[in-house]
């Protein structure tokens, strides 16, 4: 028995540790957040804040071009959400239920695409868009992500699970191919919906080496290539800086959090598999 | 026109509409970009020179030639074959523990998962700071009285530093993947197992690391072509420094295309890197196939 | 009027693989028909081919008459039942009822006329504002059949809709659907894999076997009258008997096999002997065998001493099997004795119902 419960207190110690290991990092950021002093380097480290304030925060939205930034992800991030749930659904409906001539030569290249690294397509991309005159605006940083292949992939897979009798029902009921889609396919796919946004979210809003390369002057930045950019010219303000990476972190925070309760549901409510 | 060929007609007409934007969209950033690649690497193409000369293979040649290069390969490889198996094996490990019956299993997984969905920029200012010489991980090494390092401007740590802050932001991305996984193992396997008289540890071993070896084959894959490209934090936290210790492949293509405007030397870059990758991705299905008892 | 015709209907895939050769059926007015077959046997395909679901590689398919080959499956005024419901799932039980006529733009008072009036049908008045996952799934089976209903088709299809439910709730459902057949007065058509539910639902029953129409009978006819072979041991539980054996001629005809022989009798005495000297397998119903010693009522064939290997008393009735040569054979004994199992019985069978099927084609020769 005592063996046992030793066993069990390493196990409860080794959980506590790990735990400590992936928040505190960020624990320790917030605090910094709200020190009042300009000087966090001060030995040895205090981790908690002598004195608290919010001004960090205030000064990171005034002082900065903060809201710029956050204008500019907000905007991306929401069209390529937007369009990748749109395009890709379209496509992977197309790819899972409908027989058209060229579908598996291009589903083939599509999914063929997906072994290439990434870093051999920034280059010619680079090109292209200077070709057009896009570098340093809105279209280069949005246009080349509004639709992933591996979403139109997930879509795909999900709408190959809809047993085909629905499909079939709605073909007797007069549904046009279309109808079918937008009726039966999309709102019967919500779990699978959901997903393609929160990850085409999630990594839209963190892209970095993307609009690092194509933005050029502070006014296109997005928050993560802003923020790195501050790092470098006032890498002395720590609190301030700290404050900004907060609030990057948060909606990324949130919206996990909401949305892993909603999946849990999704997963469960999805009726569909009988 | 009989009905079927007009229903025929009717979804290849509905499909090609469908999947029209994304084939336009995937062509022009996808498909051309890829075959552009190899054109540009053959040639001079620097963005603030107008002509563009045809050399030949002369990137490669001069890739070759060049010390950094050379550099950013060795330290590639070395990140890479310590980064994927470390962190392959604490995701499972992980997900094993998050699949056991546990009080406060959401909160645990969550605190896992957090380093995973925050901007990369973002865990490398913070980590900046926790591997600056007067920052948090030398105080805390300070209190069991040892010495610490200023670990990101010292070559010999500054690329082990980087490391762990990869295996620490990516390990809770891949526990979820292993947690799909496990949970896929039917549990009276266990159950089975536990009246044979395993332990915990020996089903662990004998039960979950061979049963989920296809979601293994998926994160090393993962894994590998994610470090191959390590840039994000590169470019925050040392920006390939000091003298070239943290200098990738990626961040080396990075800086001759869009620093030095080289672009054709840069694509050459990534098209090597790229083979680098396949070789790799190659070998591993070779020598370690997703199902062997198949 | 909804007369469903299919003449020489042929399904051919694109691998060249023959679904269904040369089939020709006729569905009358107003007629419950049941496609009834081994899996494979072509009967969904018929079933989905007359829906519009399935290109129909030759023939006529004619509905009231008129050919719809060409027409799709929203103009062939049809409605279908699938096994799995396919019930829209993010629309409650009126939605889903109602979905098929919005789209035909019916007004919307007569839509709600209709659904409500399939609704008292089925008893589902009480849950329109549901939806489909609320429910079980016999209800479900209703919505599906509500949604068939409202739209007030020429023709109705059902394809194995109860092949999902436990076995009470399937008998009910049989039960109910029999009983909106009559009520409705429509012309049905009905896709099922299990004997028992073609025989006690159809006023038609059409046998298919590897794409090949076998028989199109009423129930009895089919089962008292089987064309061949299969059809024989298809209609029947426990499965009709067949024996192995020849025809042999010396002072008057015999069925000679390993264990088993008999004079032929009387009755098809004229008709059997054109068999004299061949080879035919013998066809007998379970309940056709009976015991010698004790069975008076029927006309019997000659003694034939056997020993039971295993009985199995079912209460109103007792199944006995025993070895003939190398073939199991079963015999439904209702008499009330009891037997056990190494008893040696002498059995005898109905002079009435013995069938003689050409062993080689499996048709039925006397």
């Amino acid at each position: 028995m005592k063996q046992i419960k030793l066993s069990k207190i390493f196990f409860w110690l080794l959980l506590a540790v790990m735990t400590v290991i992936y928040l505190g990092p960020f624990l320790f950021s917030v605090s910094i957040s709200f020190n009042a002093e300009g000087d966090v380097f001060s030995w040895p480290i205090k981790l908690l804040p002598e004195k608290w304030t919010l001004n960090n925060y205030k000064e990171a939205w005034e002082g900065l071009p903060f809201s710029t930034w956050l204008r500019n992800s907000a905007i991306i991030t929401a069209v390529q959400t937007i369009c990748n749930v749109f395009f890709a659904s379209l496509a992977g409906f197309a790819f899972a239920r409908l027989d058209f001539p060229g579908k598996n030569i291009i589903f083939s290249i599509f999914m063929a695409s997906l072994m290439v690294p990434g870093i051999i397509l920034l280059v010619p991309k680079f090109i292209i868009l200077n070709e057009f005159g896009m570098i340093n605006t809105y279209g280069g940083l949005i246009v080349p992500g509004l639709v992933s292949v591996v979403n139109i992939f997930l879509m795909k897979q999900f709408f190959e699970t809809v047993p085909k009798d629905l499909e079939e029902a709605a073909l007797i009921d007069g549904c046009s191919y279309f109808r079918i889609y937008w009726q039966i396919f999309l709102p019967v796919s919500k779990p699978a919906l959901a997903a393609v946004a929160i990850y085409t979210f999630q990594g839209a809003w963190n892209e970095f080496m993307w609009p690092v390369i194509v933005s050029t002057t502070s006014d296109m930045f997005t928050l993560p290539v802003g923020m790195s950019f501050l790092k470098n010219e006032f890498s002395v303000n720590w609190p301030i800086l700290m404050s900004g990476t907060i609030m990057i972190s948060l909606p990324t925070l949130v919206i996990f959090l909401v949305f892993q309760r909603y999946f849990v549901e999704g997963v469960a409510s999805s009726g569909l598999k009988e | 026109m009989s009905v079927f060929k007009s229903k025929r007609w009717e979804q290849a007409r509905t499909a090609y509409l469908f999947i029209g934007f994304p084939v336009i969209l995937f062509s022009i950033f996808t498909f051309i970009p890829i075959i552009f690649a190899f054109v540009i690497s053959f040639f001079d193409w620097n963005l603030l020179i107008p002509d563009k000369v045809f050399i030949g293979l002369g990137n490669y040649i001069e890739l070759f030639n060049d010390e950094v290069f050379l550099i950013a390969i060795k330290n590639t490889a070395l990140y890479t074959v310590i980064v994927v198996p470390v962190q392959t094996i604490l995701s499972l490990f992980l997900a094993f523990i998050m699949n056991q019956k546990l009080r406060g299993r959401t909160f645990f997984r969550t605190a896992f998962y957090i380093p995973a969905i925050t901007s990369s920029v973002v865990t490398s200012i913070i980590f900046l700071w926790i591997y600056s010489k007067p920052g948090l991980l030398n105080y805390l090494l300070s209190l069991v009285g040892i010495e610490g390092t200023d670990w990101l401007t010292n070559p010999n740590t500054a690329l082990f530093s980087i490391m762990a802050l990869t295996i620490w932001s990516t390990s809770g991305y891949f526990m979820i993947t292993f947690l799909a996984g496990l949970q896929n193992i039917p549990k009276s396997v266990y159950e089975a197992a536990a009246i044979d008289g395993a332990s915990t540890w020996t089903q662990f071993w004998k039960i979950t690391v061979p049963m989920v070896r296809p979601v293994t084959f998926f994160v090393v894959v993962l894994g590998l072509i994610g470090c191959f490209q390590v840039f994000d934090q590169i470019y925050v936290m040392s920006g390939g420094g000091p003298v070239n210790a943290t200098t990738t492949m990626s961040y080396f293509v990075y800086n001759n295309s869009f620093k030095f405007f080289r672009l054709g030397y840069g694509a050459a870059g990534a098209i090597v890197l790229a083979i680098i990758i396949f070789i790799a991705t190659w070998l591993q299905k070779k020598y370690f196939p997703s199902n062997p008892y198949q | 009027m909804a007369k469903v015709e299919l003449k020489h209907i042929k399904k051919v895939y694109d691998n060249k693989v023959t679904a269904i050769a040369d089939a020709n059926v006729v569905i009358e007015d107003k007629e419950f028909a049941v496609l009834v077959g081994p899996s494979g046997c072509g009967k969904s395909t018929m079933l989905r081919m007359i829906a519009g679901l399935e290109e129909i590689s030759g023939g006529d398919l004619l509905i009231d008459g008129e050919r719809v080959n060409d027409l799709s499956p929203k103009d062939r005024d049809i409605a279908m039942v699938f096994q799995n419901y396919a019930l829209y799932p993010h629309m409650t039980v009126f939605d889903n009822m109602a979905f098929g006529l919005k789209l035909r733009k019916f007004p919307k008072d007569e839509i709600k006329k209709r659904v409500e009036h399939a609704a008292g049908i089925l008893g589902l008045t009480d849950f329109l504002h549901r939806r489909p996952k609320a429910m079980s799934g016999g209800q479900r089976q209703r919505v599906a059949i509500g949604r068939a209903i409202v739209r007030q088709p020429k023709v109705f299809l059902f394809d194995e809709p109860l092949s999902n439910l436990d076995a009470k709730l399937r008998v009910q459902m049989r039960m109910e659907i029999k009983q909106l057949h009559k009520k409705l007065d429509a012309t049905m058509i009905y896709v099922t894999h299990d004997q028992i539910e073609a025989m006690t639902m159809g006023n038609k029953i059409v046998v298919l076997k590897d794409g090949d129409v076998q028989q199109v009978d009423k129930p009895m006819t089919l089962y008292n009258d089987p064309a061949n072979h299969f059809v024989g041991s298809f209609i029947g539980s426990p499965a009709m008997n067949f024996l192995k054996g020849n025809i042999e001629k010396s002072d008057r005809l015999y069925f000679k096999s390993d264990s088993i022989s008999f004079s032929i009798p009387e009755n098809i005495e004229e008709q059997v002997s054109t068999l004299a000297g061949k080879a035919v397998t013998l066809g007998f119903r379970p309940e056709s065998i009976y015991d010698h010693d004790y069975e008076d009522r029927a006309q019997l064939t000659e003694k034939n001493a056997i020993t039971i290997d295993v009985t199995e008393p079912v209460g109103a009735e007792t199944f006995v099997y025993f070895t003939a040569g190398e073939t199991e054979l079963c015999m439904r004994s209702s008499s009330g004795l009891i037997y056990e199992n190494n008893q040696e019985i002498n059995i005898g069978f109905d002079v009435s119902r013995l069938y003689f099927f050409d062993p080689e084609s499996g048709k039925r020769l006397v």
